[in-house]
Parts: C-alpha cells; structure tokens; sequence
C-alpha cells in the first residue's frame, strides 16, 4: 500500500522533471551553439579587418600578431586560391584553398564562414574567410579559423549545471514524494485497519484522524455509517431477544417454514417438547422431520388455501402427544412467502378429559349396574313373588347383596373424595410393616387358599417401621394384596418384600397374574380404570382400589409404582418415605 | 447462469418432492400397520375395515410416486447418488405398497377372528407387531438420515421378529392340539404372525435399498446368506 502510492507519486514527479530539463537541455544547447559562434564570427571578421588589405607583405609581416591577440589562426590566400601566408603552418605544403565553402563564399558576398571538423586538432573548427577587393576585383581573401573549445566548454558546463540541478530536484521530489505518500497513507491505512476489524467483527470504536482534507470526510463517514450499522444491530438483537424472551415463556412451540417447505427455526420450547422423539429438526421438510400424514396434510391445506389451519394432530408413535397445530402465514418477506407453525401441548388436557368423560360414564355404569338389579327383583317381588317366601328371601338376598356393593362403591368414593379434599386426618404413628403385613395376609388368606396361591412373606420383623396411618396402611395393603390374589390363576404366587431405596422405604407386591399391557399401565391409578374390563367386574370390586392405595401414597408423602409384563405378572412398589412431610 | 441455477433448483425440488412423497407413504403404511394391530388387540372390527378401506390410497401413492421417478429418469439423466436415490426409491415404494397389502391383510384376517370369542389374550404378537412397527420406522428413518448405522440395525433385529414368528407358531400348535375348535382362530393368528414376519422382511428390504443408496454396495442378497 505505502509502496504503491510512494512510487505513485515519486515517478510522476521524476518523469516531468526529467523530461522539462532533457527538453531544456536540448533547446539550449542549440541556441548557445548558435550564439556563441555569431559571437566569435564577428569577432573574427573584425579582426579580419584589421589586417591591411592593401599590401599582402604587410600583412604578412603582421600576421602572427593578429593571430596571437585574436588567438586564431590566419591565413591569406590570393586571388587564385593560393595561400602565400599562414600564422601556423608551412605556406608551401598548403594546398589551392579556393574550393573551402567558406572562401568561395566571400568570393560571392564579401564574407563567409563554415564549420568544419578539424581531423589534425580533432575539434569543431569556425572558419571565416573575408575577400580583399581593390575596386571591384577580388585580389585576394583572409581567413580566420579558431578552433570552437569555448563554445563545447559552455555546453558542457551548462549540461553539467543542468544534470546537478535535475538530481538535486529529484532529490527534492523523492522528499515530498515521501511526505506525501505518508500524510495519504495513514490516514487511509488506519481506515482500512478499521474496517477490516469491523469486517471480522470485532468491536472497532470510531476512527481518529488528524488530518483535515478529503480523509477527514471519508473517515467521519464511515464513523456515521458504523453508527447507524451498530444501533441497528442493537435494534435488531433487541427485537431478536424479546421474540426469543416471548418464544422462551410461553407454553406453545413455535416452527417456521421457507418456501422451499424447509424448517428455518425452531423454538426453544419446541425443541424440548419434541426432543424426546425428534432429533434437529431444522434444514428438513416437515414430513421427514415429522412423519406425520396429519400435519402434512393440515400444511398442503394452508398452502392450498392460505388460510389459518388449526388442527388437532397425534405425533409419536409408542407415547403420542396430542398437540394443538395452528398454521399461519408469516407476512413482510417480499421475496418468499414462510409459514409460521405454533404447536400446543394439549396431551394432558386430553387426558384429563379423558379421564372426566370416562369417570362420569364409569360411576353411572357402575351405580346402575346394582340399581337395575335392585329394581328388577324388587318389581319381580311387587307383581307377585312376594307370595313365594323362598323365591322372595332368595331375590331378597340379592337385592341386599346389591345394595351392599352400592354402599361399597359410595363409601370408596368417599374415601377418595376425602383423601383428594383433604379431609382425611391421618395419625401418623411409628408402624411395624412386618405386623400390618401379616393382619392383611389373614384376611386374604381363605381366598388364596381356594385359588391355591401362595403367599410369602419376606419382611423380617427387624425391618424399621414407616411413618404411616395404621388404619389407611392397612388398607393400602388390603387392597393391594386383594388385586394380586384376584388377578392371578390357580396355583400362582405372591411374594412380598421391602428394602430401603434412598429416602424411601419400598415394599413390593409382586404376583404371577395375568399383568397389565404395557401403554395401560399408567392408567391403573385412574377411578374406575379396568384392564379388562368383563373380567375384573366378575371378580368383584368397585374399580377403585388401585385409586385409593394411589391417593393414600400420596397423602403419606409417598408414591405407588407398577411395573407389569402382560400376561407374566405385576409388581406394585410402594414408596413410604423414611422422613415424611406432615400433611395439615 | 441463471437459468442453469433455476434448473438446478427446480430439479432439487423434484428430488425432494419424490423423498417427501416417500415418507407420507411410509407413514401411511407405518399408521397401516399400526391401526391393523391395533384393530387385533381392541377387537376393534371398524378400525380394521377402516385399515382395508385405506389402502387405496397407499396404492394411489405408491403409482404416484413411480411415475415421479420414472419422469425424473427421463427427462432429468441423473447422475451418482442422485440416480442410486430414484432406482432405490422405485424399490423402496414397492416394499412400502407391499407392507400396506400385508396390513390389509392382517386386517381381513382380524375380522374374521372378531366375530368368534377370543382364544387368548395377546402376549407375544402385540410384542413382534411393536418390533416390527420399529423396523419399519428405524428403515423409513435411516432413508430418511442416510444413516448406515439404522439400516445395519433393522437387520439385525429382523432376527428376532423370526424367532417370535417361530415361538407363536408352537404356542398355536399347542392350541390346536388341545381343543380342535380352536383350529380355525389359531390359522388366523398364524397369518397374523406371518404376515407381521413378511413386513419385518419388506423392512429389511428397504434398508438393503438404503445401504445401497448410500454406499452404492449391494448387500441384499450377502445379508440373507448370513442369516
């Protein structure tokens, strides 16, 4: 960069010095070519005549005295051209001079001259020839020659001035030369660093110049134009964060799309709710992110439309989410049209409706069922039964039996109503599991024994007691112990353990039965959930019990875990921790 | 210049058309299996005539799709990776349309077994239709990925469905012993379980075609000589 914009300016200014002083050096070496021999002309031709022209003898005598004053040579040549007189050379060795330019040039006009090269001195020679007349006729011609020394010297002299002169002034111009590259070369070299940390991205402040010219104006508006750049960055990251602040916060994932179907961005939110099951999902289409036919079709729909689409769509395969999809149009990029796609998470909205809709029809099922028996035999015994004592007491006995799983079925719904409304006090009391245990199995006992189940016991009389409500522990176990005698075939087993796990005391319940299939088993705490559900209605029980021992565990402080293969067995874990929390 | 990179872009597209059209087949068929199985274990016979009253629109896609790649081979010459796509993804519909056939037949087969009481409850065949439901999805994904490592996985789980498949076949055997009127219901379970076993193979298929498409090797026939 220096470089180039010395050299720049040094060779601009060295080739118009150089070519003005070679043009000057040319014209003037003519002129004072020029001048200075008309100078030495006229001089030789006044010295001509001051030689006597009448008489050559005189002449002659005088002639090495001119020749010395005028430091020239002189030679007279008469009228045939014969020299008779020479201040330096031998007169008889001379040849007829009367063919030299410059005599038969005085023989025309009075005087002549001619400048020749002297091979005998090896210099330029000015040679003036003047003719002698007596009236009209010619008698003879004098002729001066002086070598032209004086008129070279001059030019060297003035060629020598002209060279030092050119070097000094090129020296001069190397000087500003560098000045000025220099005084160019910062400010803009400054700039250009400035720029190019700017360019890397690097926080690059303003440029400082001290200078005042065209510089100063370039680098203050690049100073204006980093401003503007910088505050609207700052606009834009400011924009930037409060949309992903707003996308961070609120419960709906949000997707956009380019117009090529591409995924561009993906909300933070998003990307937790579907992490799980999808991997990055950005750069793909949505049906290779997705793989879901519902959403492809719910986009072709908005693309076909360009309407806002909302749509229920199910995503995933083993655990579906059920996810609320509202697609809209993203609008302000004039080039593309891109696609907004907002997902919200409805998977428990669903199943808490779920679970409503399946309550409501469950416990009207279930209070119906013995209602119509109750109604049947009572209308039976109103239109005439009544009559037949044994057929009455029989129909009796049903309706009593019926009315008792009524009882039984409201009582355990109270139960649970009491324990979710907190109305329940438990009594927490240091209780031995082992003892509680072993009350529950005698009255489970008759049942197994006719199903010919055994039941083994595994906890030790040592094992630390849990914090519990001895009357709701027992009928935790109750309950648990119940389900695993009824739902297991003749001649299976239930085993029963404890160990400590961390914080909690653990006892499990583990049976041979005929399991729970694996996408139902976090439904067995829901109130009136059955399996299957011809089956565990001929077995007895309102559907409820699982219900209870979940909302007992939780009032304890702790938690109810089943872990089941279908059609090998279940295990029910029940958490009690070692400190619990007292429940107001 | 610009024209070429609008041809070139236009043909992206038509790339990515033919891949996207191949995944919305391979969820069809993927939901087709899923509801056929499903339609079993509920016994749920409207969702099984559902699954046979849906395989048009498999087939539909399935010649959409060939035709797709057959114009691409036509008028576009692809080159590479490219062309190695198009061939595999003629393939791959075919298995995927197949996959569908089995599901609808799984479905046939289930409402034949719905109108007569249950033999037994369901144990091993949900736990093959849940592996070979995986395979399908792990070979669409690896298609999908370009992911090796899926592909070489499909294969070596397709062991197991043919051990299940071989486990149910006695487990019938034994029924049919017992009680000889079971025999009927016992026939359909087996085509159940046969076909479940004939999908995990399709699934392979398309992951032969996968690792084709990627490497460019051919491993089908290599594979089935090992196993």
């Amino acid at each position: 960069m220096k470089k180039n914009l010395f050299y720049k300016i040094f060779f601009s200014y060295l080739i118009i010095i150089c070519t003005s002083f070679l043009l000057l050096a040319l014209f003037m070496r003519d002129e004072i070519k020029d001048v200075l021999t008309s100078q030495i002309e006229t001089e030789l031709l006044s010295y001509a005549k001051l030689i006597d022209q009448t008489s050559p003898e005189k002449a002659s005598e005088r002639l090495s005295e001119v020749a010395q004053t005028s430091r020239s040579r002189i030679t007279l040549i008469n009228a045939q051209g014969r020299v008779f007189a020479d201040s330096e050379s031998d007169v008889s060795k001379l040849e007829n001079h009367l063919n030299r330019p410059e005599v038969q040039e005085a023989r025309l006009k009075g005087t002549g001259k001619a400048v020749r090269f002297s091979n005998s001195l090896g210099i330029d020679m000015l040679y003036v020839a003047v003719s002698v007349k007596s009236g009209t006729a010619i008698t003879g011609y004098i002729r001066l020659a002086r070598p032209l020394h004086d008129v070279q010297t001059v030019i060297e002299k003035v060629c020598q001035y002209i060279l030092l002169t050119l070097f000094v002034v090129a020296l001069i111009s190397l000087l500003i030369a560098l000045f000025f590259s220099y005084r160019l070369y910062e400010p803009i070299k400054a700039m250009e660093r400035f720029t190019e940390r700017l360019r890397e991205g690097k926080a690059a402040g303003t440029i400082i110049l001290d200078t005042a010219d065209e510089t100063k104006t370039l680098a203050d508006n690049i100073n204006y134009l980093v401003g503007e750049l910088r505050d609207k960055i700052n606009i834009a990251n400011e924009e930037k964060s409060k949309l992903m602040t707003a996308f961070t916060s609120m419960n709906e994932g949000v997707l956009m799309i380019n117009a090529q179907g591409v995924i561009e961005f993906v909300s933070p939110v998003l990307s937790n709710m579907l992490s799980v099951r999808y991997e990055d999902v950005c750069g793909k289409t949505i049906m290779e992110a997705f793989r879901s036919i519902d959403l492809q079709k719910a986009f072709l729909e908005f693309k076909s439309r360009s309407e806002n689409v909302n749509r229920e769509i199910v995503l995933g395969g083993t655990e579906p989410v059920i996810l609320s999809v509202s697609i809209s149009g993203v609008h302000g990029y004039p080039e593309e049209e891109k696609t907004m796609i907002v997902f919200h998470d409805v998977t428990r909205l669903k199943k808490l409706e779920q679970i409503r809709a399946d309550f409501v029809a469950n416990v009207t099922h279930e209070i119906k069922t013995p209602l119509t028996a109750i109604i049947g035999y009572l209308e039976t015994i109103k239109n005439g039964a009544i009559n037949n004592v044994e057929e009455t007491k029989k129909f009796v006995d049903i309706i009593l039996k019926q009315a008792e799983r009524l009882n039984r079925l409201v009582e355990d719904l109270l139960i649970i109503s009491n324990i979710e409304m907190k109305e329940t006090k438990l009594n927490f009391n240091d209780v031995s599991l082992s003892a509680v245990i072993t009350n529950v199995i005698a009255l489970v006992e008759a049942k197994a024994k006719s199903k010919n189940i055994a039941i083994h016991n595994n906890i030790s009389e040592k094992f630390a007691p849990v914090k519990a409500d001895r009357d709701k522990l027992t009928q935790i176990f109750v309950n648990v112990l119940d389900n695993a005698v009824k739902f297991t075939p003749d001649g299976g087993r239930v085993t029963i353990d404890a160990r400590e796990e961390g914080a909690f005391r653990v006892v499990s319940v583990r049976d041979t039965g005929i399991g729970v299939p694996g996408d139902e088993i976090h439904r067995l705490g829901e109130r009136f959930y059955r399996v299957d559900r011809s089956r565990s209605r001929d077995l007895g029980g309102t559907g409820l019990g699982l219900s209870i021992v979940k909302h007992l565990m939780i009032a304890h402080g702790g938690r109810m875990h089943i872990e089941s293969q279908y059609g090998r067995g279940t295990q029910v874990s029940l958490y009690f921790p070692i400190t619990p929390f007292q429940t107001s | 210049m610009s024209e070429k990179k609008h041809t070139s872009k236009h043909y992206e597209m038509e790339l990515q058309e033919i891949k996207n059209n191949l995944i919305y087949l391979g969820a069809l068929t993927e939901n087709a299996i899923h509801l056929a199985m499903k339609s079993l274990t509920d016994r749920d016979t409207a969702m099984a005539n559902q699954v046979i009253a849906n395989d048009y629109e498999i087939d539909k896609m399935d010649k959409e799709i060939e035709e797709k790649c057959i114009k691409m081979l036509a008028l576009r010459q692809p080159t590479a990776i490219d062309l190695r796509f198009i061939t595999t993804a003629i393939k791959i519909t075919g298995h995927l349309e197949r996959i569908g056939d089995m599901a609808v037949n799984i479905a046939e087969k289930v409402v034949q077994l719905n109108e007569e009481p249950k033999l037994k409850p369901y144990i091993d065949l949900p736990n093959m239709s849940s592996i070979v439901e995986r395979m399908v999805a792990k070979s669409l994904d690896a298609m999908i990925k370009k992911d090796l490592q899926l592909a070489e996985e499909v294969r070596r789980i397709e062991q197991e469905v043919d051990d299940l498949n071989e486990q149910i076949f006695r487990e019938l055997l034994t029924f049919m012993m017992e009680d000889s009127k079971s025999i009927h219901r016992a026939l359909l379970i087996m085509h159940v379980s046969k076909n479940l076993e004939r999908i995990a193979d399709h699934a392979q298929g398309i992951a032969d075609m996968v690792t084709y498409m990627i490497t460019g090797e051919n491993v089908r026939h290599l594979a089935k000589d090992e196993n």
